[in-house]
């Protein structure tokens, strides 16, 4: 019985030299995603087929601000970061055909933006510059432009073809 | 060396492409915004409407029975404009007739002519005058005024003045009427 033991000593000192060498190697695997914003439908067109009150009425020939306010256009677009931000820049319409005492041939209004239930707004009032950034966080979906508060100086619309813009800006946070 | 140049060259484009992906990630999307005005004119409401004349001729004196020297008369047509350049105004006058169509008896005249002037437009006026004869044919004339270069917004005034009788004929008895009709439209292109 003696003898057994001893035999199975020189065993043990043989599975010892296996177990120390193993040994765990890392490879560390890193990534990253900017912070972005991508209009995937970016343009769009509101058609106003006459701006002037019709008839021979008391306004005829000036302005029918229902003819701009409400009327819409939906773009598409995401942003994947919380803190991105959205602005309107709104340009007013107008005609390049020459004016004269009693016309105008601009038409202001307001454009909202609304995109994940947040608002960006714009006047095209006064100088072109861009409305205030909202925050409007991480979304994807439908960018809703809505234009209001149509309105001109006093007189009435010059006849000929109009144009103005909406540029809708996602920004995220860098 | 050559190696070195390329390598060098390479590196020096690959950062500023990956700077600028990272430094303008924000997007735009538009809404072109178009309207049109159609081109328009409109007259303002004539005022007055009717222009009454009264009795026309002489009661008394050499002239007895032939036209009296009628004044001007004046209408307005306010706040009458045009959205466009080159508009003009046309008038079409008609003389005033005797209500009875029939011929009248040698001497006799059944038509008083006019000069109808539409002014306050264009640079110059637009005018006619009648030349209806005494039996009452040829009533209707026509004038048309300079085009105006561009849209316009203002009172148009309309005179009806130098009233006259063919040959200065005696008028026959009734009631007369005649009619001016102002246009305001677009300028005739010439051909």
């Amino acid at each position: 019985m003696r003898k057994l033991l001893l035999i199975a000593a020189p065993l043990a000192l043989l599975a010892s030299p296996v177990l120390a060498q193993s040994s765990t190697g890392n490879v560390i695997v890193n990534g990253a995603v900017a912070s972005r914003c991508l209009f995937t439908t970016n343009s769009k067109t509101i058609t106003i087929t006459e701006l002037a009150q019709t008839g021979t009425g008391a306004g005829a020939g000036s302005l029918d601000a229902a003819t701009v306010n409400g009327r819409n256009e939906t773009l598409v677009g995401w942003c994947n970061s919380s803190a991105s931000t959205m602005t309107v820049t709104a340009t007013p319409l107008t005609n390049v055909a020459s004016v004269a005492t009693g016309f105008v041939n601009r038409v202001d209004y307001t454009a909202t933006a609304n995109a994940n239930s947040v608002n960006a707004t714009d006047t095209s009032v006064g100088a072109l510059a861009a409305g205030t950034p909202a925050n409007v966080g991480l979304f994807t979906g439908n960018v809703l432009v809505t234009l209001s508060a149509a309105s001109t100086a006093a007189g009435l619309l010059v006849a000929g073809a109009y144009a103005g813009n909406v540029a809708v800006t996602l920004a995220p946070a860098i | 060396m050559k190696k070195l140049l390329g390598l060098s060259a390479l590196v020096l484009v690959v950062f500023p492409a990956a700077a600028m992906a990272q430094a303008n990630p924000s997007n735009t999307g538009n809404v072109a915004v178009n309207g049109r005005v159609a081109p328009v004119c409109i007259l303002g409401g004539p005022n007055p409407a009717l222009v009454d004349l009264g009795v026309m001729i002489a009661i008394t004196g050499t002239r007895a029975g032939r036209i009296a020297v009628l004044p001007a008369q004046s209408v307005s047509l306010p706040a009458s404009f045009c959205n466009f350049a080159g508009s003009q105004v046309t008038v079409t006058a008609n003389a005033l007739l005797a209500a009875n169509a029939g011929a009248p008896p040698a001497g006799f005249a059944r038509a008083v002519n006019y000069t109808a002037t539409a002014a306050g437009w264009a640079a110059g006026n637009a005018a006619t005058t009648t030349a209806a004869t005494a039996n009452g044919s040829s009533a209707s004339s026509t004038g048309s005024g300079p085009s105006h270069p561009l849209p316009k917004l203002a009172d148009i005034g309309v005179t009806l003045s130098s009233f006259s009788v063919p040959g200065d004929n005696l008028l026959v008895t009734g009631n007369y009427s005649g009619t001016v009709t102002v246009t305001l439209g677009p300028a005739a292109v010439a051909n």
